[in-house]
């Protein structure tokens, strides 16, 4: 509907590991086509850590399960795009090469450690499963990939390995639940992790280990993070390149100390002044939030679908979605304040 | 000045059953000796992490759960003792605020019978009268009086918690318990239900107990944190001095754990840092030593009070004694 072609969404760059150009993936419902994900531009270099930050509904997790085509179809459907990894096109793939592919070249961290491990089954047998699953050359018997598994718990910093290889899931809290997770993710060395909210459901603490264990592994296996978030505080400690999602759509691309330094588009500056400050309100100033509500998917305004609540709005907001504008080199934004 | 809330020694200790037989194999101390005070119009904010007791205080101040020792004293009755019409005076006072905005409301029930029902209970107003002031609450709180005959799902999560705060105020509470009112909402909606409560207490003069476990959000809203581990209060003192100068050990852990939304500003003491073991620490000793950087024989053997080590900034350690 709403989108200009626009080849050069994101700036272009060599040791690319993930493009995806223009993806639109809908969700067909009985009560009308939603677009959950419309026009998707999105580059991540080798070796480095993406955020993809936006509030809940904007689409963040449904572009992290479309790039593993985990998307429930029916209703969902990947309709357009194209989503190149490595050099091959994802989306022109059949099912049995994705499956060699997911949880082996790219493997995924999931909100909640506690509900995403499967009870009945030792922590042991659950990482022993993945590299029995794709990498044999590895591991050709289960001895082996206990051994790996052993190898892993230890690499995410697991006290005494070798036991805790027996337990069971409720056995470990959750903060050891995610570091078995990540171990699972990583036990086939994989060159794309995608984390969705891994830390969302840990406290503070074992949140700030988590993010520490994941930019030191990073660096040891040598793989590129997705970290999709809606907490600035851990995109600011973690990721290298900011995506802003809005809506289905990328907002705004820079690196993390261009969009902290200098946000160019009004949603991303609302989210960083709605950030409540220590002592503010001794001082007498109140939090400044953004204006109502995220429009629900299937009921959008015209134009920019930010117009409703955007304090700089202008008459072209209201009738035209803004195309990708590059008011500086390595910062894409889609607004039309940028025109020039 | 006068108190609005008293919290005395309270102590809530949980037993652990396992086997077929149930048979008791520990205890948790989920609330140790806690002494609080809430003043009019303020915010107490409490922190910790997950499992450290804060809803059980909450429950044991709403009464909705007993202690096993201690008492708390809402505007001179202990809440405990109280029954009848004294108790009910007490449930008027005291109002909360739940974290989940979705499993708090009844989908089967309208937003008018939602925001009616405490005035119901409570006998207050005629029909008219109650709907009447439905309607009032319904601005107060920054939502259409056309929502009242709407159901709970046609409503996103900062509206339902805006309906929360409507039915929570329907009664004329003196003291809203808020617990992790925010922690569900996104950032922009989080920032207007926050502005939303700070509006309130001034225009109405509320006191809050906000339960968090987000410092950036309970250091803009609290003039005094309590901060929470296993049960006990480590530290309290005013907002401002908390931030600029923890002295508690842990508290110093929470705010270095804190992910600031400044980039390239690295989190050193994280790295080198706290471990939660998970183990028991000694009966005896101070709860945090198992993980304390700073710990001495001593720490293992005695347990540390609350001590007011400068004007008004209390410390549990023994490093400030």
């Amino acid at each position: 509907m709403q989108n200009q072609k626009d080849s050069v969404a994101i700036p272009e760059g060599n040791g690319d590991l993930l493009v995806i150009q223009d993806l639109h993936t809908h969700f067909f419902t009985p009560d009308g086509v939603v677009r959950a994900i419309d026009g998707v531009d999105l580059r991540l270099k080798k070796g480095r850590t993406l955020g993809l930050v936006g509030e809940s509904g904007c689409g963040k997790t449904v572009l992290a399960l479309s790039i593993l085509q985990l998307i429930p179809d029916p209703p969902g459907r990947i309709v357009k795009g194209r989503i190149i990894f490595e050099g091959t096109d994802l989306l022109k793939l059949d099912a049995q090469a994705i499956r060699d592919i997911r949880g082996n070249k790219i493997s995924m961290i999931f909100q909640e450690p506690m509900t995403s491990l499967n009870p009945v089954f030792t922590i042991g047998d659950q990482i022993a499963e993945v590299v029995l699953l794709h990498q044999r050359h590895r591991a050709s018997t289960k001895e082996q990939a206990k051994g790996i598994a052993v190898d892993m718990l230890k690499m995410v910093g697991i006290p005494s390995p070798d036991k805790r290889i027996n337990d069971y899931p409720h056995q470990l809290s959750g903060g050891m639940c995610q570091r078995v997770m990540i171990a699972m993710a990583l036990a086939c060395r994989p060159s794309l992790m995608i984390a969705d909210e891994p830390t969302t459901a840990l406290d503070v603490t074992t949140q700030a280990q988590i993010l520490c264990l994941m930019k030191d592994l990073k660096d040891e296996i040598d793989t590129s993070i997705l970290m999709v978030t809606h907490d600035l505080g851990v995109v600011a400690q973690s990721c290298q390149e900011v995506a802003v999602m809005y809506t289905g759509n990328i907002v705004e691309y820079a690196s993390v100390e261009e969009i902290f330094s200098a946000p160019l588009h009004p949603y991303t500056k609302g989210l960083m002044r709605a950030i409540p400050k220590v002592g503010a309100r001794q001082r007498g100033e109140f939090l400044q939030a953004i204006a109502g509500n995220v429009p629900t998917l299937k009921d959008m305004p015209k134009g920019c679908t930010f117009n409703t609540r955007c304090p700089e709005v202008m008459d072209i907001c209201r009738s035209e979605y803004p195309p990708v504008f590059r008011p500086k080199v390595d910062h894409t934004v889609r607004c039309w304040r940028y025109v020039n | 000045m006068e108190k609005l809330l008293e919290v005395r020694g309270l102590k809530k200790t949980f037993t652990i059953r396992s086997g077929i037989f149930r048979k008791t194999t520990g205890y948790v101390n989920a609330v140790d000796s806690v002494d609080l005070d809430v003043f009019p119009d303020e915010t107490l904010g409490l922190v910790g992490e997950s499992g450290c007791g804060k809803t059980t205080l909450a429950k044991i101040i709403l009464a909705l759960e007993k202690p096993d020792a201690g008492r708390v004293i809402f505007d001179g009755v202990d809440i405990h003792e109280a029954r009848g019409q004294s108790l009910t005076h007490i449930r008027r006072g005291i109002q909360v605020i739940f974290q989940d905005p979705f499993g708090s409301l009844n989908p089967r029930k309208r937003i008018s019978s939602i925001v009616t029902e405490p005035m119901i209970i409570h006998k207050v107003g005629s029909k008219s009268q109650r709907y009447e002031r439905a309607v009032e609450l319904m601005n107060l709180v920054g939502l259409s009086p056309d929502m009242l005959g709407r159901y709970p799902h046609e409503f996103s999560g900062g509206q339902r918690q805006r309906i929360c705060i409507a039915r929570a105020l329907a009664v004329n509470p003196r003291l809203l318990l808020c617990d992790e009112p925010v922690s569900a909402l996104d950032v922009s909606i989080q920032a207007q239900v926050i502005n939303l409560l700070v509006k309130l207490q001034s225009e109405l003069s509320l006191s809050y107990i906000f339960i968090s476990h987000d410092l950036s959000v309970v250091g803009y809203i609290s003039h005094r944190i309590a901060v929470m581990y296993r049960g006990q209060i480590v530290e309290l003192a005013d907002s401002a001095a908390l931030f600029e100068s923890p002295l508690h050990p842990y508290t110093r852990c929470l705010m270095d754990a804190v992910p600031e939304p400044v980039p390239g500003k690295e989190k050193g003491s994280v790295r080198s840092g706290w471990e939660n073991s998970g183990d028991t620490p000694s009966p005896h000793g101070c709860s945090f030593s198992s993980g304390c950087p700073h710990k001495e024989d001593r720490c293992l053997k005695e347990k540390p009070s609350l001590v007011e080590k400068k004007p008004r900034h209390w410390v549990a350690c023994h490093m400030h004694q």
